[in-house]
């Protein structure tokens, strides 16, 4: 271990000597790098393909995460990240399927299957290029996924709490094509008894999808949130322009945003004691009494904006979406059992080709992929940007290259094409929880009996439907 | 998290008495066999946080009876249940939250299902362990805070850090069974037909079960069985002192509402297992741990004639360290400050009555809350006090 002695990538310990013919450590060795694809505050994001004869050119994506600012070890973001997808799997929430860790510099590497589209992608495609609205079965089977996904969570006391159109992915041409993928966990939750008040974590939620109770300043926040973005992706969906296009007061601490609270007031016309009875204890709506309260928008005309007949089964679960109250709000469950869905067209799980005959099918672009930023992050000028090509992509995630597809970026020294070293594979997939990763002297680890010889395991496998209670069953009637 | 079914918990760590004697002497033999290769077992973690094997250590002439004498598995049983000990003394220093220690101990726990203590100080990791507890519990706290608050360099527990994610697989959602204990007595509320006096049994109840499952954490139980099972196992012997209920009913009645195939024998023996596990708990003596602490520093090479300066170096360090493990003492008790005052413990009270207790029942078969109460999974009305009523 940790002496050069290659086995396979296993053995806790990394192996930190280059090997002589290459300066990729063994990890990368087995994808063919294509580019980077995005980039955050967390770090970056880089789209690979698999080189090994089993999963063949498939494409890959590696969020690289930056190591924590302060020294202070492993980012929490990361490990948070990697925490709650260890525990989750769900067709509608992205897979991760591999940790690959460089202990040069504390950085983990993230492996998901790759999606190459997301809904920013596929609304800016409809507004800039197509010009006319998405068809209605991709809007429904696209919510009906996202809502289907974050059932899932929610049953698992998760709250993602930073939904918005770039982090719901779409799978591209293969078996999941045209399937929904809920991403970027970095900021997702466990609810069930945090320590601290969620709000301590910083305020989450860009701004235009953000709930009017964490706008207002709450404290304790529910899935309600989650909801509420749904609403808001749903209505975007529907005009392809976003609903509360609020203006962010950046300056500001704290999470009031006396902008986008207007904006939904102008549209949804002034929360009331009435329907909204705990709105008193919020404390922005009390210390700030005189710029909330003043104007006055009663008129509510969400109908007309999203171009709905106020009776349709779409505004009206639209509307419950975007109800005030958060206690009120419909959740994820019930929208799945809304009329809405219950009407044609269904939804399907290939939300971007509809089944009836004769509707258009939409191209939508490949995601742009920078191909001069290597994995450390460094970009050389030596190749020209070129997109890649739409092969045969499957696989799912994604964060964003440049919102304004600029992927050029500042560049430094155009000689570092160096791969960081040392770097360790983790897989999941092949050892689901079998100590393979990490197996420390390479010995067999059977960790799948123990799923045999425990009684008690064995007694609750009999139990049928274990672990998924309470999960809607998928209904015949729908294409899923 | 609070599906315990469908988690990595059940999935992968809990086990079969047999495996995890399997795993114990896979670890010890792999320690064993490494003093016999390289003279020493402990791993070498460097700066970068990666490991590596000592060079092998030429000895010409090998004198029989100079060879460092490994640790049995008896012995590493007592070296892993005193730092344990040793962890919960850290914690309570810091003031942590309960559910800090839970998840520290867990993890060390893990930890040394797959490594000896031969190969990692268990110092270095129980440390590592609280610290990466409260990075995982949103508790954070710097390791430069952590290190100073017991006079450690606090170096050593960032190098450690990735090490004990990766041992751990990742898997760091746990659950333990102090929140199943509340869960529980909240449901026994309901059985009992609460009366004020009775109201104070089942409270004098939860703090007997509290303490009892305190002794369960530092056995090997916590690897064999549920933590549901853990924390009845810990409120039926609460309730011998305290008499509050039938609690054979009382589990006819959860197992009834589950409709489990699970029969009341079976879950009465796991019970008595897991009884059997402090039973025969055994905490080290002084007199152990001086045996222990003389055997484990030759196999750290520590009396051996070794000239390098690294070796040097770190034999200066490990002395420290071992005559800290004898004295049993903590340094530094009174300058970790700041959560003596801890805003937040009174938040985590009232949270964990509203929330905690619901989702972490952790029983068997499946979470029988789902269907006795819509405390309502998605049904966000519920789970927590919003907007701080």
């Amino acid at each position: 271990m940790g002496d050069g002695n290659n086995t396979s990538g296993r053995g806790i310990a990394a192996n930190n000597t280059p090997s002589s013919n290459s300066e990729k450590p063994e990890w990368l060795q087995q994808y063919n790098l294509l580019g980077k694809i995005g980039e955050g505050t967390y770090g970056l994001v880089f789209l690979a393909r698999i080189k090994s004869a089993t999963n063949r050119g498939k494409c890959i994506a590696i969020k690289k995460f930056k190591q924590s600012k302060d020294g202070d070890g492993v980012s929490p973001t990361a490990i948070r990240e990697i925490m709650l997808l260890r525990e989750i799997s769900h067709e509608n929430v992205v897979k991760l399927v591999n940790v690959h860790i460089n202990h040069a510099d504390m950085s983990l590497y993230l492996a998901f299957d790759y999606a190459e589209y997301d809904l920013y992608e596929i609304i800016k495609h409809h507004r800039d290029k197509v010009n006319h609205a998405m068809n209605q079965y991709t809007v429904k089977s696209l919510l009906w996924q996202l809502l289907n996904g974050l059932n899932y969570l929610h049953s698992n006391w998760i709250i993602h709490r930073d939904l918005k159109p770039s982090n719901i992915l779409v799978m591209g041409e293969g078996e999941e094509q045209g399937v929904v993928k809920i991403a970027d966990f970095g900021l997702a939750r466990i609810y069930q008894a945090p320590l601290k008040p969620l709000s301590e974590n910083g305020v989450v939620v860009t701004i235009w999808y953000r709930a009017p109770e964490l706008l207002l300043g709450a404290k304790h926040y529910t899935s309600a949130v989650d909801m509420w973005a749904v609403g808001c992706i749903f209505a975007e969906l529907l005009t392809l322009k976003p609903l509360f296009q609020g203006a962010e007061a950046k300056s500001t601490p704290n999470p009031f945003q006396l902008d986008q609270l207007d904006k939904i007031f102008k549209i949804l016309g002034h929360p009331t004691l009435e329907k909204w009875p705990t709105l008193a204890s919020l404390p922005h709506w009390q210390s700030d009494v005189q710029h909330i309260q003043s104007h006055k928008y009663e008129n509510a005309g969400l109908h007309s904006v999203v171009h709905l007949s106020p009776k349709s089964p779409a505004f009206d679960l639209l509307s419950r979406m975007l109800e005030y109250d958060p206690r009120k709000r419909i959740t994820a469950a019930q929208a799945l059992e809304h009329e809405y869905f219950r009407i044609e067209p269904l939804p399907g799980r290939n939300a971007l080709v509809p089944s009836q005959p004769g509707e258009k099918i939409v191209n939508y672009p490949t995601r742009p992929v920078d191909q001069n930023t290597d994995f450390e992050g460094t970009t050389s000028i030596q190749q020209p940007p070129q997109p890649v090509s739409s092969g045969n992509v499957a696989g799912g995630m994604g964060a964003h290259v440049g919102r304004n597809g600029s992927v050029n970026r500042p560049m430094p020294p155009p000689s570092m094409q160096r791969m960081p070293q040392g770097i360790m594979a983790y897989n999941f997939p092949s050892q689901a929880g079998v100590g393979g990763g990490i197996n420390p002297g390479g010995m067999p680890m059977q960790r799948n009996l123990a799923a045999q010889a425990h009684q008690q395991q064995q007694l609750r496998r009999k139990d049928p439907g274990m672990g998924m209670t309470g999960y809607p069953p998928q209904q015949k009637s729908r294409r899923m | 998290m609070a599906d315990f079914h469908t988690s990595t918990h059940r999935a992968n760590w809990i086990f079969s008495p047999q495996e995890l004697v399997e795993k114990y002497k896979a670890a010890n033999q792999r320690a064993v066999q490494t003093l016999e290769k390289y003279g020493t077992t402990q791993m070498e973690v460097d700066a970068d946080g990666s490991l590596s094997y000592p060079e092998p250590i030429a000895r010409d002439n090998a004198d029989k009876h100079s060879r460092p004498k490994p640790l049995n598995i008896e012995e590493e049983q007592f070296m892993r249940v005193f730092y344990e000990n040793k962890l919960r003394e850290v914690c309570s220093a810091f003031y942590f939250p309960n559910k800090i220690q839970a998840t520290a101990l867990i993890y060390f726990k893990r930890f040394y299902l797959q490594w000896s203590v031969m190969e990692h100080h268990p110092k270095h990791i129980m440390l590592t362990c609280v610290y990466a507890a409260c990075k995982i519990e949103e508790n954070h706290v710097s390791a430069e805070e952590l290190g100073k608050g017991i006079s450690q360099d606090h170096q050593m527990i960032l190098n450690y850090e990735m090490i004990v994610y990766q041992s751990l697989e990742f898997d760091l959602i746990v659950y333990a069974p102090y929140r199943s204990v509340e869960g529980f007595v909240n449901d026994m509320e309901e059985f009992c037909g609460v009366k004020d006096d009775e109201n104070q049994m089942l409270k004098d109840l939860q703090e007997t079960a509290r303490l009892e499952v305190d002794k369960i954490m530092l056995t090997d139980a916590p690897h064999l069985f549920p933590p549901g099972q853990l924390a009845l196992a810990a409120l039926r012997n609460a309730n011998e002192m305290h008499r509050v209920l039938d609690f054979e009913g009382y589990l006819r009645r959860i197992l009834a509402r589950q409709n489990s195939e699970h029969t009341i024998l079976q879950l009465i023996e796991s019970l008595d297992a897991i009884d059997a596990w402090v039973r025969k708990f055994k905490f080290p003596t002084e007199k152990d741990m001086k045996h222990i602490n003389r055997k484990l520093k030759s196999c750290w090479g520590h009396s051996s004639h070794d000239d390098s300066k690294k070796r040097e170096k770190k034999r200066h360090k490990s002395h420290k360290s071992l005559n800290e493990a004898r004295g049993q003492q903590l340094h530094g008790r009174t300058e970790s400050k700041g959560y003596r005052n801890n805003p937040f413990s009174v938040t985590i009270v009232a949270e964990l009555v509203h929330v905690g207790d619901i989702s972490t029942f952790c029983m068997v078969t499946r979470p029988f809350w789902r269907r006795a109460k819509s405390y309502g999974v998605a049904d966000h009305r519920a789970p927590i006090p919003y907007d701080g009523t």
